[in-house]
């Protein structure tokens, strides 16, 4: 079987359009992608200063008091701009304009709060979050007083205790977003591999030799998927250095999370193989035409080539969308489950399409 | 000694089948010739021995084992040089040899010793470093043996081992396959080349539609379907000779079926049973023909086939 992997391994490193497709044209990507499309894909927005009119009518005096709180703490991060206005029309007009960026209602008892959006996108969004926060805060505060006036008192630095702020440590760019999409993409690649390695055989007539040797057809399986490994994590390693070395991409901050997400890739190319190995078994169709098509689609929905075209209800179906979702999970929060997640379907996936293709290149038969 | 024997083998695929009730036997030693048209079974039947296919009916046994009860034994005696080239074109000479041998359980100093001795045998061992597409035709035909031959088999099956080749490797390649059998190997051999069947073989069998049609040495071969031999007697005839008498004597003579003159050739349709050259060639004398030379005439395997297997298109 040895023998078998190092003949895999040899014939791959010595294919010069090999060298070229996995090696060095996605480490090419990574630097294209990561810097020709920066000012399409931006990873960070900057907000800027936020100026917004707010008007009060009709509010209890608890929400007077907790909307004054929520208002100076906003303007205490200093990008947050209130002005109290009672001429709410006007304040309207003014946003529509562009002149502020939104106007705020607080009224009635029970308090309701009316959002009048401006023209700018990213400051809306900034905007409706924060009051959908408040919301959410005060709705909780309400529930506590109700129940536990107590707990209030007793705990007045809740705020501090209860969220913690974490530095990402790293600034983010466009290139950190691409190395990890394109590592994904060759990952699932790596299914096109493992269909061919059969058909390989086939095309050349060596199939012949391999299966009248004295070797069994269980044994011959595996050498051939194992010895596909090798290159795959050769593939995964230059990928992973050559884009923080030259381009200076990110991936997790700390060792331990990148040897996670070295392994997680190594798992899902694996997988991929299997796979390839069992549709090359089985599907008599060039996986040029029965693969790639519906592998380009997965990744262009799952937003591996741009992160804006992601469809809702579609995208996050997608195994290459989730692949990418722990991967970022891992390098961007440090955060496994989502990475463990994958590896342990990865490996059952890996399990059933080793036994089916086994079974399968067992009893194939050449005519 | 039978070291290969088919008996009443059929292979069906679906409502084709490919061979029917075929039954032949490959001797010890002996280089034998398996001959048929495009589709005629021979491939299914050289895949059936060799392992790679299962069969529906009958019995094949190589060196005795049968080969459902021993697969894996008879795989190790087994040597095959397929058709096409089975050769990876990343891996040079000795690299595809070595890795071929390699599945046969070698260590590595008789991986490469075994390697080294068969690129020797084919006239490459001067090319060990060389990869295949660096290779003329004949050198990858040649490469193509020597990896089916290095783990020394005992029974070596070659499937057209010289399409496409020039001269000179043809000559060697038959030349090394002479070698082999004298070596003690069996060689099962299929061609479309007829001459180089003549050349080599020992034995041949024709078969059709999956059956056998003929068996045995190519002079057994041609009697089964004639018994006429054409001589060819190159004279010089005197200007007093008599034709018309000379003619008329030597067709009473038994086992002479024909003659004919033309540019002082006579050519002579004779029995191949009642031999009778002796006794013409006195008759030749006593009319006062000189004989310049005398040339004998079997039809030739080609003819053989042909009229054994028909001449329509397939």
């Amino acid at each position: 079987m040895i023998q078998i992997i190092i003949k895999e391994t040899k014939e791959f490193l010595r294919d010069k359009s090999n060298i070229f497709f996995f090696f060095i044209f996605p480490v090419m990507l990574v630097f294209l992608l990561g810097n020709l499309l920066a000012n399409l894909d931006k990873a960070e927005e900057v907000i800027g200063e936020v100026r917004i009119h707010y008007g009060i009518e009709g509010i209890s005096d608890i929400d007077f008091v907790t909307v004054k709180e929520f208002i100076k703490g906003l303007e205490d991060r200093k990008n947050f701009f209130f002005n109290e206005t009672d001429d709410i029309a006007s304040s309207i007009d003014l946003a529509t304009d562009g002149g502020i960026d939104a106007v705020v209602l607080f009224k009635n008892d029970p308090m309701e709060i009316q959002i009048y959006e401006g023209t700018n996108r990213i400051k809306n969004r900034t905007v409706n979050s924060i009051m959908n926060g408040f919301t959410q805060l005060n709705k909780a505060v309400d529930i506590i007083i109700k129940n536990n006036k107590q707990a209030l008192i007793d705990q007045p630095n809740y705020e501090s205790d209860y969220i913690m702020h974490k530095d990402l440590g790293i600034k983010r760019t466009m290139l950190d977003y691409y190395a990890i999409t394109m590592m994904t993409m060759m990952c699932f690649m790596s299914i096109m591999i493992g269909a061919i390695c059969f058909m390989g055989e086939r095309q050349e007539k060596t199939i012949i030799r391999l299966r009248i040797a004295p070797i069994s057809r269980v044994k011959l399986f595996f050498g051939k998927i194992l010895g596909l490994l090798p290159q795959t994590l050769l593939q995964i390693l230059i990928l992973m250095v050559f884009s923080s070395l030259l381009f200076g991409a990110h991936y997790a901050l700390y060792l331990f999370d990148n040897i996670h997400l070295f392994f997680m890739f190594t798992v899902i190319s694996f997988t991929m193989i299997s796979l390839g190995a069992v549709y090359g078994l089985y599907i008599d169709v060039n996986p040029m035409a029965g693969i790639l098509p519906v592998l380009w689609l997965m990744m262009f929905f799952s937003g591996t080539y741009s992160k804006e075209i992601v469809i809702e209800g579609l995208s996050k179906y997608l195994p290459i969308y989730q692949v990418q979702e722990a991967a970022f999970d891992l390098t961007i929060f440090g955060r496994h489950q989502k990475a463990n997640t994958v590896i342990i379907v990865c490996l059952i996936i890996s399990l059933a399409a080793l036994v089916f293709g086994a079974m399968g290149f067992l009893r194939k038969e050449e005519k | 000694m039978s070291y290969v024997a088919v008996e009443n083998l059929v292979k069906k695929y679906g409502d084709i089948t490919a061979v029917d009730h075929l039954s032949f036997t490959v001797s010890k030693g002996e280089i034998f010739g398996l001959l048929g048209p495009n589709g005629a079974g021979k491939s299914t039947t050289l895949n059936i021995i060799t392992t790679l296919t299962d069969f529906d009916k009958g019995k094949v046994t190589v060196d005795g084992l049968d080969i459902r009860e021993h697969k894996a034994e008879i795989k190790r005696l087994i040597g095959m040089v397929p058709q096409d080239i089975a050769i990876y074109d990343h891996l040079n000479a000795l690299e595809n040899v070595k890795f071929f041998a390699s599945l046969y359980g070698y260590g590595k100093s008789d991986l490469t010793r075994n390697a080294m001795e068969a690129l020797e045998f084919v006239g490459l061992s001067d090319k060990i470093k060389v990869k295949p597409k660096q290779m003329s035709g004949g050198m990858r035909r040649r490469l193509n043996i020597a990896c089916g031959i290095a783990h020394k088999p005992k029974l070596i099956v070659l499937d057209e081992p010289t399409v496409g080749v020039d001269a000179q490797s043809r000559e060697h390649i038959l030349n090394s396959i002479r070698l082999l059998r004298d070596r003690g190997a069996t060689v099962i051999y299929t061609s479309h080349y007829m001459q180089e069947v003549e050349q080599i073989c020992d034995s041949i069998a024709i078969i059709d539609k999956g059956q056998l049609i003929a068996c045995g040495t190519e002079t057994e071969l041609v009697s089964m379907v004639t018994d006429v031999q054409t001589v060819f007697i190159k004279t010089k005839i005197p200007i007093n000779f008599e034709k018309e008498t000379f003619e008329k004597k030597i067709k009473l003579m038994p086992g002479v079926k024909g003659i004919s003159e033309e540019d002082s050739v006579i050519k002579l349709d004779i029995s191949v049973e009642q031999n009778n050259i002796g006794h013409i060639i006195q008759e030749f004398i006593n009319f006062g023909l000189p004989i310049i030379s005398i040339k004998s005439e079997l039809p030739s395997l080609d003819t053989l086939f042909l009229t054994l297997t028909g001449r329509e298109l397939r």
